[in-house]
């Protein structure tokens, strides 16, 4: 009797787990940070948002309140003067939360590698999952990288993934 | 009148502070004034009306020299005068302000003050511009002995004036931050004084985009410089560029031909069109106006297939290169140019009678933030900002450089000066732009792309003057004959434009302040902006978010409420 | 037997659940037109759920509060106000669960208690910008409960009876659209203030509730609250259709009917920048509230 009942209970927990999952691919809420790009990165973010790309048919929403929020779409070098509100940011999401780093200069710097304003990357301020390069990237890559992070956390238990994903700039 | 004459005018006029003449470039005159007659010779060439003030430009002339050097560059059509003054390095390099004659000259002053620590006697704000709060205090990033690469000492505390919890100070409140945006923004912090609705004052403050890209040019070569200069600003990258590579160009003595010239100037109307579509999105945005946000920004995508066609990216053209540009225009593209041009064309137009016609948004735009033409001139404003106020300031038609002479525009200019203006005269500058781009694809002069450029540029100072889609965009570049240029300053459109709105928000509704800000197109975006609003008994940080919400829903419950 | 029915009733069908998920379809349907008519694809069929069951797994951060209990009680209350307003309309076409004389007016206030919800949420937090933004949202949304109101009335005046189900049956009889026409343009307008629906956010990304007031909630509170706002959406669109759309009184015809007004809401929504919406409020208060009172004593008279 006590393992059917152990049973149900893991089924149950299973299903619970997979009806969570399900729901956090497919309704994911962003939010945008500029922490001193030279906008091109966020422009081409916006235009993911306009009918030609429109990223609300993934689920994908563009939140104004951190709060609301699974992942944190950043961009730019991170000039000293942002770098406190990329931290607050970042504390202010809800868990599970995960981060984009958009573009060269969020990576490494880019261009701006060596100014004595920039830190050189998001990831000299927060923990980054997913690494798009691009100068800009495409819209298309944007989404891809986005969906290549669901795809690696579907199989996982929703922790982010070990190493972050670097998304290869097939969109010649 | 043509340059000569011109530069005699400034030149009699500057006769009696003359401490020594020089003529840099044919266009160019360089008046050595002493920092006691600075005041003085500016006075003379305020009230002859000569000119208006381009930029102020900072040198450091190394320890050798000892001294730093303040340029004040005054542009009349295609002529410069610069008024140099020299002083030394301590105690303190010491010049008075001239913003009491020319208002604008604040912001310039306040970089020369922070970046190169000229001690600008009388400066009404010397508070800190572009560098971060926590940068330690008496350090100049500009100046000669200041290494990119040392490290600079991170101050932890009170580096941002947004604390955790709600502090008082006197009567106000200040409340941390809340919600970003998603749409275009480079952080930045406006401060507005209200009482009631009404705005009582403005404080700004910027920097949160700045990277240092000016000193980091200093250690890069020529060539390199043109990528980082690229990316000073993603919706303007080739106009950037392309007053970059005419500096350079003009320095070594480099003819560019004709072909790449006009490839250029394609580019670069190319770049305006795509560039005034995004701001008509935003500002539509801000008007609560999101379906004209769609549709304009789905237009937008034909001008970045076309971009992307030629240059082969959609953000960062990349078209230039140092003598000429990288690529052709072969018939293929000519067709793909023309197709796209013919469809925006009449996009444009339609947009063009939405924004003429539509009672909503006239509502949000007719007679708001105006500024006559006479405040635009004194205020220093530039581009479609100034022209909807009729000021006829176009440097394409000013002081034309490329192709401009060979396939010229003509300047739109409104005179209601108010927000519509400003949305007719984007709209109708993108017309124009349609029209002479089919003009340039058709008549693309023979010849080849690229001159050589020798790999050290000699010795020289130069300016140049270009049109950027928010107004005038002004280089100053120095080589001392090596590998890397020995100082470059760039003075974007938008540091001038700030002015209007700082100036014209006062005695407006806190609610039409969105729309200003927008009006005003500042190119790094104005869509995210931490405001601090300060009532006589609270003052709270809204977001930008809360702050255009706020101004549609006032104009929502504007009849309805005092029915009610 | 009675208690277990009545359980079922409240909680399953038809309120309860069926008036979540009837909700949900619905703002998926707005979503949808709306997207479409800004030219984009828009989101897939099951988008509000997906949004709802994250929004539950999500961690639930307490931002300082002044009152724990308004924090944890305010979302509830919330919802269940919306729900218990979903037991005495016409839902699906069917009669309302439960119906009494005067139950109009009831109705009416428990959706107001999704807005008062918000509003005292939004005071309840430390930080000042929510308890402006809360306040900002109630003056607005109390500005077009009023017309709502008056709107409503006029129908009930018409069947002589403040009974939900009574007028429901007298509206099958007469298309109250025709008779009434002012009232129903009032209505519309008034529904849509009251959902706060005009587009006055981002890109169709941030359909948030109310800039400022639910800016500190996450997880299970704005969960709440997101569905309250679905369940009021779908509980106006019945009670305006019923009343002037000729009654409620089988699944197919609510259906139509309920579909027929979200489409032209959800036009209005991607058009409402060409409506002068103040104007037109204003105007429509003005001359249709005067309208309405006009014709409302005419009907007394007559009577």
């Amino acid at each position: 009797m006590e393992k059917i009942i152990v049973k149900t209970d893991q089924m149950w927990k299973q299903v619970l787990n997979q009806v969570q999952d399900w729901s956090r691919l497919n309704s994911l809420w962003a939010i945008h940070f500029n922490s001193g790009s030279c906008n091109g990165c966020d422009i081409e973010i916006l235009a993911t948002l306009t009918p030609r790309y429109d990223v609300e048919r993934f689920g994908i929403k563009l939140k104004g309140s951190p709060r609301h929020a699974d992942i944190l779409i950043a961009t730019g070098p991170v000039t000293r003067q942002a770098r406190e509100r990329l931290l607050r940011v970042y504390e202010q999401m809800p868990a599970p939360k995960f981060v984009v780093a958009v573009g060269t200069c969020s990576i490494s710097g880019g261009a701006f590698l060596g100014c004595y304003n920039t830190l050189g990357g998001i990831d000299q301020v927060i923990p980054v999952d997913v690494f798009i390069p691009g100068c800009p990237p495409r819209p298309e890559a944007i989404v891809d990288g986005i969906i290549q992070l669901l795809t690696a956390l579907k199989t996982g238990t929703f922790t982010a993934p070990q190493k972050p994903i670097v998304v290869q700039e097939n969109w010649l | 009148m043509n340059d000569e004459q011109t530069l005699q005018q400034a030149e009699k006029l500057l006769a009696p502070f003359n401490k020594e003449t020089l003529h840099p470039e044919t266009h160019r005159l360089d008046v050595v004034v002493t920092s006691e007659d600075l005041h003085a010779a500016v006075t003379a060439l305020h009230d002859a009306k000569w000119g208006y003030l381009c930029a102020i430009t900072g040198l450091d002339n190394g320890p050798e020299a000892n001294n730093l050097e303040a340029l004040y560059h005054f542009a009349q059509d295609s002529v410069v005068t610069t008024l140099r003054v020299r002083a030394p390095r301590s105690p303190a390099a010491s010049v008075p302000t001239i913003a009491d004659i020319i208002p604008p000259a604040v912001f310039f002053e306040r970089e020369l003050h922070e970046m190169l620590g000229f001690d600008v006697k009388g400066l009404s704000d010397s508070s800190r511009l572009f560098l971060p709060d926590d940068f330690p205090p008496e350090v100049y990033p500009m100046r000669a002995d200041f290494k990119q690469d040392q490290p600079v000492p991170v101050i932890e505390v009170g580096s941002e004036t947004f604390p955790n919890e709600p502090t008082k100070i006197g009567n106000t409140f200040i409340v941390p931050i809340g919600p970003q945006h998603p749409a275009l923004k480079e952080p930045g912090h406006f401060e507005f004084t209200v009482d009631g609705e009404v705005v009582t004052g403005v404080r700004m403050r910027l920097g949160y985009a700045h990277r240092g890209i000016e000193k980091a040019a200093e250690s890069r070569n020529w060539i390199q410089n043109l990528y980082l200069f690229e990316r000073v600003c993603g919706i303007c990258s080739h106009i950037h560029a392309t007053a970059y590579c005419m500096g350079v160009e003009n320095l070594a003595h480099v003819e560019v031909p004709a072909r790449a010239q006009a490839i250029r100037e394609l580019v670069s109307g190319l770049e305006r069109i795509h560039s005034h579509l995004l701001w008509l999105g935003v500002a539509a945005h801000e008007a609560g106006f999101d379906t004209l946000f769609m549709y304009s920004w789905r237009d937008r995508e034909t001008v970045m297939n076309i971009l992307e066609n030629l240059t082969g990216n959609r953000v960062h053209y990349s078209a230039n290169v140092l003598g000429g540009v990288k690529f052709d225009v072969d018939l293929e593209h000519a067709r793909t140019i023309k197709e796209g041009l013919d469809y925006l064309e009449g996009r444009v137009r339609h947009y063009l009678e939405v924004v003429t016609t539509d009672a909503m948004l006239l509502q949000r735009t007719r007679g708001i933030g105006t500024i006559t033409r006479a405040e635009a001139e004194r205020y220093g404003l530039l581009g479609p900002t100034a022209r909807a106020s009729g000021v006829i300031r176009d440097i394409r038609v000013e002081a034309p450089y490329g192709a401009y002479h060979r396939f010229p525009i003509s300047a739109i200019v409104e005179t209601a000066g108010d927000l519509e203006a400003r949305l007719v005269v984007r709209l109708k500058e993108m017309l124009v732009s349609c029209f002479t781009l089919r003009t340039i694809v058709d008549n693309l002069p023979a010849g080849e792309l690229t001159a050589r450029m020798p790999r050290k540029v000699p010795a020289g100072e130069t300016i140049s003057r270009v049109e950027a889609p928010r107004g005038e965009l002004f280089y100053f570049i120095k080589s001392n004959g090596t590998e890397n240029p020995a100082r470059v300053h760039i003075r974007t459109p938008s540091l001038c434009n700030w002015t209007s709105v700082l100036e014209k928000a006062v005695g407006h509704q806190l609610a039409d302040i969105p729309m200003m800000i927008a009006g005003m197109d500042p190119c790094f975006s104005c869509n995210d902006r931490l405001v601090t609003v300060v009532r006589p008994n609270e003052s709270r940080t809204w977001t930008w978010r809360e702050l255009r919400e706020y101004g549609i829903e006032h104009y929502r419950d504007l009849k309805n409420i005092s029915e009610a | 037997m009675n208690i277990i029915s009545s359980l079922f009733t409240l909680l399953i069908f038809p309120a309860g659940l069926t008036i979540l998920l009837v909700g949900l379809f619905y703002e998926w349907m707005d979503r949808k037109l709306v997207a479409r008519f800004q030219n984009r694809v828009g989101p897939r069929w099951f988008q509000p759920l997906a949004d709802a069951v994250k929004l539950f797994s999500k961690e639930q951060i307490e931002p300082p509060v002044m009152t724990a209990l308004l924090f944890f009680g305010l979302p509830i209350t919330a919802i269940a106000g919306a729900l218990a307003a979903g037991l005495y309309v016409p839902m699906l076409g069917l009669a309302p669960s439960y119906s009494f004389p005067g139950d109009l007016v009831v109705t009416l206030y428990l959706l107001s208690l999704m807005t008062l919800s918000i509003g005292l949420a939004g005071w309840n937090m430390t930080s000042r910008f929510s308890l402006v933004g809360a306040t900002r949202t109630l003056t607005q949304l109390c500005a077009y409960e009023a017309p709502f109101l008056l709107a409503l009335l006029g129908p009930a005046l018409a069947a002589g009876s403040w009974q939900i189900s009574e007028v429901n049956a007298y509206a099958s009889q007469h298309w109250m659209i025709l008779t009434q026409p002012v009232g129903f343009v009032v209505a519309l307008i008034g529904l849509m203030g009251k959902l706060e629906l005009p587009p006055f956010d981002a890109p169709e990304a941030e359909t948030e509730i109310v800039a400022g007031a639910l800016t500190e909630y996450s997880g299970r509170g704005l969960a709440f609250f997101n569905l309250g706002k679905s369940v009021e959406l779908i509980i106006g669109l019945t009670l305006v259709s019923s009343f002037y759309l000729g009654g409620l009184t089988s699944l197919p015809l609510f259906l139509i009917k309920t579909i027929a007004l979200l489409g032209l809401m959800a036009l209005l929504q991607s058009l409402l920048a060409r409506l002068r919406i103040d104007q037109t409020v204003g105007l429509w208060w003005r001359y249709g509230a005067l309208l309405g009172l006009v014709q409302i004593g005419f009907m007394i008279a007559w009577r």
